[in-house]
């Protein structure tokens, strides 16, 4: 099975297949290293604790046995924070290993992420006037080499189909990367006068890029995302444009996923193969690397002269249009793992959690079971009746100290207990995630609906913005302002960001690549005012950009 | 289909080229009267339904802006208008199979050549139609890997290893994608592409009888989705073992039916897949007593073909018909000023009454276009099939009052602005209605029961929905196939419906004369 589920080729760099059917039982006894743990990726090798392996064994033996916390333990954040990524990812079910090298299985609880995200920016997209459509996935290669600068980009990565149906294609096609070049070869055929702009369209696909170093969520080969494309009758509608929707993924990371992102604009090496601009939201991962969260491109003339993409202005003159694209994948749902969480799990910001509230109802004598679990339905249907998203864990097969420890792992904000004791007081026990022990603990919250429901949705209020501000200390306490070169190679050698006034050349720009493994993250919008000397050549700046390392 | 249909971007129905190149003519010229008029009598579409049924089809998709055809046979654009109505039906089934606790997640679109072939029925069922990523790059793959045609081969490994104990059942799980089957036989646009948007739910159960239930659950929402939005009746059944998924312990489905053709077509399909995954993949589950037992399963789908069936179903001669419920646009505005009218206090009244209609929660617009003609204006928003119209003129702003077309059946009343919503809303409940009660008399009307084979090649040569006795054998079917074989495809089972006529002792199965054991539907279909 395994060689029939990988290319031998591509694997040589990474671990084993998830599965090996036929000795399937042979392995857990032997306790082998589960599938993901064992490495999505290259770097992965470091990961996974042997616990994990326990977990699954227990579970196949059916014989579960409470293990109080110790079947859950992943590792510590602060110790391996790769390994605890690729932990937490198999750990609470997020994903799992696709049958083909670098591709995933995005399980239930991580695509309910991916779908909070859908849910807002579909909005947000509608109501700035855009509309979904759908393009088709395949992409002749004619039109991907219309681009110059697009092909080079993307060739080394392309996905291309040669035989469909038992025979050769006549001509090889692109499984899509991206989808300027069809939107392009369509635009052409419906834009035809200043009265058919601006045109705007959104797609909701997956796309495919052969990369050769993956991860879950950040990097595979295959991925989700949305697509927004627009052509304008003017430059200035078009940086519009793409300033506006770099705006709406700002917010959404604030508002909804509590990243503090840094928007600003991508340097020249850094820009998209094909756009004039790359506008970007920058994110600090829970290591200090960087994450490029979402970009918008104004893609100036250079689609619309290469597909001759043209309109008849107010005046009859034929012109190109403008552009722009702009897109945010499942790669969002891996920056979200990674902001948030600490050495027990997962942290999920309430508003994009698939689950916000979990109840453990708690009873040790067969006589008290019947009414801890009446009241904790009870309580169930009134925060679900209040548009939350409940769990209710009555399963009897855990402790309620395993239980507390599980859906820690699995971030999920609020805990609700309720014991016997409660029932008689009419009252619950409620925890805060986001605030470990006794201190996150508060007791003796009515049951009343009206009470309880306002007291949850507060405390979710108070988690959301806690963990940006949280996330915002964190990334202000980790970059720093430099004026030289030394100065920032060490803030980088330190993992940190480092800030300085930047004109110096392309070349420059990678040489500190080459030296220092960091990259140009973007000018951000909000500059530092006053005069300003680039940092390599002592010239004057106009701009301070951020440098970091990066996924 | 009995016409080929274009199927490539300079194949484009003669009017489409016109139209475009039409527009383009007029602006680049700065625009004439003249222009305008010779624009406005193109608006039509060049072929009717009842004559030039394919061809007629393959414009109509177009020139209601549902469809795009690209350069790639087989490959279609989905233009907002034809998204807006899956996204309406997309947001339907998903609350409800959520309800059912079926959860959504996604699997890759890549598949291994191995995976692909582990369950060997199945993948003769798929194997001529796959499509091969053979290269990356410059490099060629040493495996070509497939994309999916269907996901069963790629998410049963994931069911084998993440059901363990009875705990962990029932798995229900789907995802909404994108699939590829590379045919060659007709490409139409929605009803048989290469690419197609689908959802599709693969859900493992301890006992048969809770697979059997799901898939009547599902095969009813599936019955809603048709009648109850896109206003189609369909035909819940069972499919024969000729018919039936490639795999599977047996298909059930929801058949519509298209007058114009006499052909059949798939609505939707449930099926319950019994043990034979769960062997191939070993997915296991040691039950309640200890016992290690196989996992029962279900799959079901539905795809971007149901708007294809609504198209065919309601469209006429001027255009798209779309159901209130389904439709982007349930509601069009548009003013209709005279010379020396008060123009601007029309426009308003126009603006006022998308602003009341989109309140009550209704999809409305104004067509506010200083370019075109009100009589362009009605044509082009026929062709799209906005269910109701609203003209508002001189004498309906004295009045005020608003003028209200049903695209359905061209009836027009007169609605004081006073009662908008109400009034409205009740005609938009009786288009859905209607559309429903007419495509039903419409298919009622085709169905023909026969007895006997002659009769049988009588109705189907009248391109009925035949009602025919069977004996329920796979050999009689495939002789019924081989019979019928011709230009026009052959007949074959469409499914034996749950609501069977009295089947009276010693009726004999109209193919073979073998004693019959139900009623099954016959036909030709897509």
């Amino acid at each position: 099975m395994v060689s029939s589920l990988r290319l031998p080729a591509l694997t040589s760099l990474i671990s084993p297949s998830f599965t090996r059917r036929s000795t399937v039982s042979l392995r857990r006894r032997l306790h082998l290293r589960p599938p993901l743990a064992a490495g999505f990726s290259a770097q992965s090798a470091a990961s996974s604790p042997t616990e994990t392996e326990d977990r699954v064994d227990s579970k196949k033996s059916g014989r579960v046995q409470d293990r109080g916390s110790t079947d859950r333990v992943i590792t510590p954040r602060s110790q391996d924070f790769n390994a605890w990524y690729l932990d937490v990812i198999a750990n609470a079910e997020l994903a799992d290993y696709g049958p083909v090298r670098g591709t995933m299985v995005i399980r239930p609880y991580g695509y309910a992420m991916w779908e909070a995200i859908q849910d807002y920016l579909n909005v947000k997209f509608k109501e700035t006037g855009h509309s979904n459509m759908y393009f088709p996935q395949f992409i002749p290669y004619s039109f991907i080499e219309k681009e110059a600068s697009h092909v080079e980009g993307f060739s080394p990565e392309l996905a291309l189909v040669t035989i469909g149906g038992g025979k050769e294609l006549e001509e090889k096609l692109v499984v899509r990367p991206t989808s300027e070049t069809i939107v392009n070869h369509m635009f052409t055929q419906w834009i035809h006068s200043y009265r058919d702009l601006p045109l705007m369209i959104n797609q909701w696909a997956n796309v495919t890029r052969w990369e050769m170093r993956t991860k879950p969520f950040v990097r595979t080969l295959e991925f989700l995302w949305q697509e927004g494309h627009t052509a304008h009758a003017t430059l200035e509608e078009a940086e519009k444009e793409a300033l506006q929707m770099i705006d709406v993924y700002t917010k959404f990371a604030y508002e909804q996923a509590a990243i503090p992102v840094i928007a600003g604009r991508k340097s020249k090496v850094e820009t998209f193969a094909g756009a004039d601009k790359t506008y970007t939201i920058e994110a600090m991962m829970g290591d200090r690397k960087a994450l490029q969260a979402g970009t918008s491109h104004n893609l100036g003339q250079n689609f619309s002269r290469a597909f001759g993409t043209q309109f008849t202005d107010e005046n009859g003159l034929r012109q190109h249009v403008w552009q722009t694209s702009w897109a945010i994948s499942t790669r969002f749902v891996g920056g979200i793992i990674m902001t948030h969480g600490d050495d027990a799990g997962l942290m999920l910001p309430p508003r994009i959690a698939p689950i916000q509230v979990v109840i453990v109802p708690i009873w040790k004598k067969v006589d008290e079971k019947t009414g801890v679990l009446d009241a904790a339905s009870s309580v169930a249907e009134t925060l679900k009746n209040a548009g939350l998203k409940v769990k209710l864990d009555d399963t009897d097969q855990r402790t309620p100290g395993w239980k507390f420890n599980f859906w820690e792992m699995k971030g999920v904000p609020l805990r609700i207990e309720i014991g016997p004791r409660d029932v008689s007081s009419g009252s619950v026990v409620i925890s805060r995630r986001d605030i470990p022990g006794k201190q996150g603990k508060v007791f003796g919250i009515s049951m009343e609906p009206s009470i309880l429901e306002a007291y949850v949705k507060d405390r979710l209020d108070e988690i959301q913005s806690s963990l940006l501000q949280r996330a915002i200390s964190f990334r202000d306490s980790n970059i720093v302002d430099v004026s030289s070169y030394e100065e920032l190679k060490e803030a980088i050698s330190l993992g940190k960001w480092a800030r300085g006034p930047w004109s110096a050349s392309d070349a420059d720009e990678l040489r500190i690549k080459e030296e220092t493994g960091a990259t140009i993250r973007c000018f951000p919008f909000e500059q530092p005012q006053g005069t300003k000397a680039c940092l390599m050549t002592g010239k004057p700046a106009d701009e301070v950009a951020i440098f970091a390392k990066s996924y | 289909m009995e016409n080929k249909l274009k199927s490539k971007s300079n194949h484009l129905p003669p009017f489409f080229v016109e139209h475009m190149g039409g527009g383009e003519q007029k602006k680049a010229g700065g625009g004439g009267k003249k222009k305008e008029v010779k624009k406005e009598t193109g608006l039509g579409l060049s072929f009717t339904k009842d004559e030039n049924f394919g061809e007629w089809y393959s414009e109509v998709v177009v020139n209601g802006e549902m469809i795009e055809y690209y350069d790639i046979s087989g490959c279609y654009i989905l233009r907002p208008w034809a998204m807006s109505i899956w996204e309406n039906i997309q947001t339907f089934f998903d609350a409800e199979i959520k309800k059912m606790k079926v959860k959504n997640c996604y699997f890759p679109l890549f598949v291994s050549p191995g995976v692909l072939q582990k369950e060997k029925d199945h993948i003769e069922g798929f194997a001529p139609e796959v499509a091969w990523v053979t290269k990356s790059g410059e490099s060629d793959l040493e495996v070509p890997i497939a994309l999916r045609p269907t996901s069963e081969t790629v998410m049963y490994p994931y069911y084998s290893k993440w059901i363990r104990g009875h705990r962990d059942l029932p798995l229900k799980l789907n995802q909404w994608c994108n699939v590829v089957r590379w045919e060659f036989s007709n490409p139409t646009p929605f009803i048989r592409s290469r690419e197609f948007l689908w959802q599709e739910g693969h859900t493992a159960f301890a006992t048969k009888e809770e697979a059997d239930t799901e898939v009547l659950q599902i095969l009813e929402l599936y019955r809603r989705i048709y009648e109850e939005f896109l206003a189609i009746p369909v035909t819940k059944g069972r499919k024969s073992e000729l018919e039936k998924f490639a795999g599977g312990l047996y298909t059930t489905s929801v058949e519509a039916f298209i007058p114009n053709t006499g052909r059949g077509i798939q609505g939707a399909t449930s099926h319950c897949l019994g043990q034979n995954f769960a062997k191939m993949f070993e997915i296991n589950f040691e039950n309640e007593k200890g016992e290690k037992s196989m996992v029962w399963q279900n799959s079901w789908a539905y795809s971007t073909r149901t708007i294809g069936v609504m198209v065919m179903v309601h469209g006429d001669n001027k255009g798209l018909v779309l159901p209130p419920k389904v439709a982007a646009l349930q509601v069009i505005v548009i003013p209709v000023p005279y010379k020396d009218a008060d123009t601007q206090g029309i426009f308003d009244a126009c603006a006022a009454t998308v602003a009341i209609l989109s309140d009550a929660g209704i999809r409305a617009e104004a067509d506010l276009r200083e370019n075109y003609s009100p009589g362009w204006k009605y044509s082009n928003w026929e062709m799209k099939g906005v269910p109701l119209r609203i003209e508002i003129g001189p004498r309906d702003l004295a009045n005020n009052q608003v003028r209200a077309v049903r695209r359905d059946n061209g009836e027009k009343t007169d609605i004081s602005r006073v009662f908008l919503v109400e009034q409205v809303k009740g005609m938009l409940e009786k288009i859905q209605q209607n559309l429903f009660d007419v495509a039903k008399q419409k298919r009622d009307a085709c169905i023909e029961v026969v007895k006997t084979w002659d009769e049988f090649i009588k109705a189907l040569g009248q391109k009925k929905l035949i009602l025919a006795p069977w004996c329920d054998e796979e050999e009689v079917e495939k002789d019924v196939k081989a019979r019928t074989k011709g230009e026009m495809g052959a007949a074959k089972s469409l499914c034996t419906p749950f609501e069977q006529p009295e089947l009276p002792e010693g009726t004999k199965c109209f193919a073979s004369g073998k004693p019959a054991t139900k009623w099954t539907y016959w036909g030709r279909s897509y």
